[in-house]
């Protein structure tokens, strides 16, 4: 926990993803007396109407009207308040990422985002409300930061991290209950900087929300298998922990990346441009939902389907450890 | 199953009789300088087969190639297998014939000390001078990588078995700190024995050497490691139970190359 | 209270020096939207030197009154009304859309001292206004919150969906203008899409509405202080003016939306400002 936090949430594991949010943000509530929340008709799926039920004054539902949402929230912000936003991803990023983008970003405002039902984790709902694309397009937003909390308890944390944290912050989860990885909320948590879930030296897994369990699922039937598995989770996409990444390139040589998002501009693509940055070759796969809209179903068929559950995820760590990577392989002795 | 011999004399062909290169290059004794003046090459050979490999002395560099040479100017044959592996075990020799070319005695003499330097390896040679006890470990750590490789393409069904399921991983040795390293890399039933630190990736298994004497310690006076790593001779970094397997091996391979029991 | 006929003068001539100043600095960058900067230039003068309670020396100040161009493409109009009031020096507005200048088109709040919201995207104006109007509300504040808009950027949605949450807020510390000059940049506002009646329109979504003459500055300040006292909604000024105001060969030319001057053609406009300000102040 941050120095200096007042707020804890001792029933972490009992409270779904969102609620724990909820309540987390309802406690932040009073040590910062600037927090102003708002969503638009989603008060009850995102849970931040449990901040309201505590502060109505400093509630905004502004009925289904997002832009207006994210350019009031701008004007807040402005105005010298904290404004807290949350409504699902899909429309955070993609009806209001002008306003995301201009209003807020690029006038570098202090403004928390927290975009729900993100991914396929709303499989049910079709691809109007899926939204696959969400961190390909706010990582591409100067000033912004760009986190995607493994469980609640971490969402938690993010959440009271944000506070503290300069400038506009995207944080995303998904559909409020998805089973935690994390079995307290005190394992040092901070913005930018990755967590090792499980050590090894094989191949190394980063992954980021729904994808950290699954990894770590992964990692331990791997393990049964005898191969050793190191399990990073990426929980901030931007800025990413370069070091983290270079490290894992350097003793591991094979990474694999996990998300709950399309393939192509999100965790995969943002640890494949530190990669080949930095120069140094690995063997690499992403895993995530390919180029396409997803099908429509419960989200675990739905991450098992793409493959990016942990079988999913012990299927290519087989398939890249049987990979030759070396331009030069050769398996003569030196003599 | 593997035939013991043959292994074994896989191992004196292809990461033994390699360190001939080694004493060569590291020698810089007056009489290294008045032996290059002869050139030619030293079969050694299992009569009636292409089991062997020769040594080859050319332009002051010194070569051990695997196979058989058309026409060497020393041949030494041998009756079998287990008679050359002798001459490197410390028992018997065997041959199979009478060696040819023995007037040549430039060659020969440079041959014979070759194969006293090689003496260097036993386990009741303790050398004093530090440079002697360096070339003793480095000596010992590249046989012992190369044969490890050996035991898994020689077939050896133990070493086959633990190699086959195991992803790209690098088992490393070295003498800390910036001493000589050696590393067996394994992948999915492959192995390759290299010199020198591997750069690629991590190493799975690390023995660190706490300096010279700590390898010699445990390369030369075969100290265990239980009271090596007690002692502080040396570290093992990574999965302690595929650092004993690998040590297993090892010591399997100690075993092949100790003289016969009297 | 009304303006006195001594402060209208005033006003008259600091306008007079606005348009001669958009004049020069579109002459020197090149290009700007002039037309626009021209019909929206004496609501902004009645703002900036009458009725905003805003101290250049402090743009930062917490309680200042807070002023939106969502029709951010004025933004050459505005930027010579800040350079005048002293928010930065004018000096440095002749370096307007050069490289590495602060000054774009369309003015950047992080960059340009005085401007409170960067704009530029149309139908963005209001939301943030909204929002600003609304922050004072919870801060306990009673600075008040002024937005301009054009009259084509009504054609967006977004301007309507904050309409509905001003309006739902009850937000009487909000005064919006319509810079009514007619016309978008494809010609004429009412061949392109129809967007009469606006005053309608707003009453319906719950504003008060006012109407003025853009040009006038009894007509703007009237309207500006009988907004003032509205309580429990937000007010809308929509403002007849010309897009082009002053300048013979801009005034009401679709055309002049946007364009450079050549020193000719500088010459020309600045004689005609000169003319008219001429006259009216004798």
């Amino acid at each position: 926990m941050a120095e200096g936090m007042t707020w804890s949430v001792t029933d972490g594991d009992k409270l779904t993803q969102a609620e724990v949010y909820g309540e987390v943000l309802s406690q932040l509530g009073d040590r910062y007396p600037d927090i102003v929340a708002l969503t638009a008709d989603l008060a009850t799926s995102t849970k931040i109407g449990r901040f309201g039920k505590k502060y109505p004054e400093r509630f905004i539902n502004v009925g289904i009207a997002e832009n207006s949402m994210f350019g009031m929230a701008a004007g807040l912000a402005l105005a010298g308040l904290r404004p807290v936003v949350s409504t699902f991803a899909a429309f955070t990023s993609l009806r209001s990422a002008e306003q995301v983008r201009t209003d807020i970003c690029y006038q570098n405002l202090n403004v928390k985002i927290i975009s729900t039902h993100a991914g396929i984790s709303f499989g049910q709902a079709g691809s109007t409300h899926h939204c696959t694309e969400d961190l390909a397009v706010m990582r591409s937003f100067a000033n912004m930061t760009v986190i995607v909390p493994a469980d609640g308890l971490e969402t938690g944390n993010a959440v009271a991290a944000a506070m503290e944290w300069p400038g506009p912050v995207y944080i995303r989860v998904g559909r409020g209950f998805e089973p935690p990885v994390n079995k307290t909320q005190d394992y040092g948590y901070a913005i930018g900087k990755a967590i090792t879930m499980h050590d090894g030296k094989d191949v190394t897994i980063i992954a980021c929300g729904v994808g950290v369990l699954q990894a770590v699922r992964a990692a331990e039937v791997l393990g049964k298998q005898g191969l050793s598995a190191r399990v990073i989770n990426m929980h901030t996409i931007k800025p990413i922990d370069r070091d983290a990444i270079m490290q894992a390139v350097r003793e591991t040589r094979r990474i694999i990346t996990v998300e709950d998002h399309s393939t192509m501009g999100g965790l995969g693509s943002a640890v494949a441009e530190v990669i080949v940055e930095g120069g140094k070759a690995c063997a690499f796969r992403k895993l995530g939902v390919p180029d396409c809209y997803a099908i429509v179903g419960y989200p675990e068929d739905l991450y098992h389907h793409y493959g990016f559950d942990a079988d999913g995820i012990v299927a290519t760590v087989g398939e890249l450890m049987r990979l030759e990577i070396e331009e030069d392989e050769d398996w003569e002795d030196e003599a | 199953m593997a035939d013991k011999v043959m292994l074994t004399n896989r191992i004196v062909l292809r990461s033994i009789m390699p360190l001939f290169k080694i004493l060569h290059e590291e020698d810089d004794s007056l009489l290294k300088h008045f032996l290059t003046r002869f050139e030619g090459v030293i079969q050694l050979a299992v009569k009636g087969t292409d089991i062997g490999a020769y040594v080859e002395l050319k332009d002051r560099r010194l070569d051990v190639v695997q196979g058989i040479h058309p026409s060497p100017d020393i041949l030494l044959p041998f009756k079998h297998a287990a008679g050359m592996n002798a001459l490197f075990t410390g028992g018997i020799p065997v041959f199979g014939g009478f060696p040819k070319g023995l007037t040549k005695l430039g060659l020969l003499v440079k041959f014979v000390t070759l194969l006293l330097g090689l003496l260097i390896l036993m386990p009741n040679v303790n050398p004093k001078a530090p440079e002697k006890r360096l070339l003793k470990v480095k000596m010992i750590m590249y046989m012992v990588t190369n044969a490890l490789s050996q035991l898994n393409k020689g077939g050896d069904e133990d070493m086959n078995a633990w190699t086959a399921k195991q992803p790209d991983r690098i088992y490393q040795m070295s003498v800390e700190p910036g001493g000589p390293a050696a590393y067996l890399r394994v992948k999915g039933g492959k192995t390759k024995a290299g010199r020198g630190l591997y750069t690629r990736k991590a190493p799975f298994v690390h023995m660190k050497f706490n300096g010279l004497d700590g390898a010699y310690k445990v390369l030369a006076e075969s100290k265990d490691t239980v009271s090596a790593t007690a002692d502080g001779d040396i570290k093992l970094e990574g999965s302690p139970e595929y650092a004993g397997n690998i040590g297993s091996f090892m010591m399997r391979i100690q075993d092949m190359l100790m003289p016969p029991k009297k | 209270m009304p303006l006195t006929q001594e402060e209208i003068k005033g006003l008259q001539k600091k306008a007079w020096e606005i348009r001669r100043a958009i004049v020069e600095t579109t002459y020197t960058c090149g290009g700007s939207h002039i037309g626009g900067s021209l019909s929206q230039t004496d609501v902004l003068v009645a703002l900036y030197y009458k009725y905003l309670k805003v101290d250049p020396g402090r743009p930062e100040w917490e309680d200042r009154d807070r002023f939106i161009l969502s029709k951010g493409h004025g933004g050459i109009g505005w930027a010579s009304v800040l350079g005048d009031k002293g928010y930065f020096d004018k000096a440095l507005l002749k370096d307007f859309n050069k490289t590495g200048s602060p000054f774009g088109m369309h003015l950047d709040s992080l960059k340009v001292k005085g401007c409170d919201a960067s704009t530029g995207s149309l139908g963005h104006g209001l939301a943030i206004a909204c929002g600003l109007a609304l922050g004072a509300r919870l801060r306990g504040k009673d600075y008040r919150t002024y937005v301009m808009m054009g009259d084509g950027e009504l054609c967006e949605g977004t301007v309507w969906e904050a309409a509905i949450l001003c309006a739902h807020h009850k937000l009487d510390n909000l005064t919006a203008f319509v810079d009514r000059n007619g016309f978008m940049i494809d010609g004429p506002t009412e061949s392109i899409t129809t967007l009469e009646p606006i005053d309608a329109k707003f009453k319906a979504f719950g504003w008060e509405t006012l109407d003025a003459d853009g040009h006038d500055f009894a007509s703007i300040g009237a309207a500006i202080e009988k907004a003032q006292a509205v309580k429990g909604r937000p007010t809308v000024i929509i403002c007849a003016t010309v897009k082009g105001k002053c300048v013979d060969l801009m005034e009401a030319q679709a055309p002049w939306h946007y364009g450079g001057l050549n020193s000719d053609l500088r010459d020309q406009a600045l004689a005609c400002i000169d003319a008219h300000y001429k006259s009216l102040l004798g």
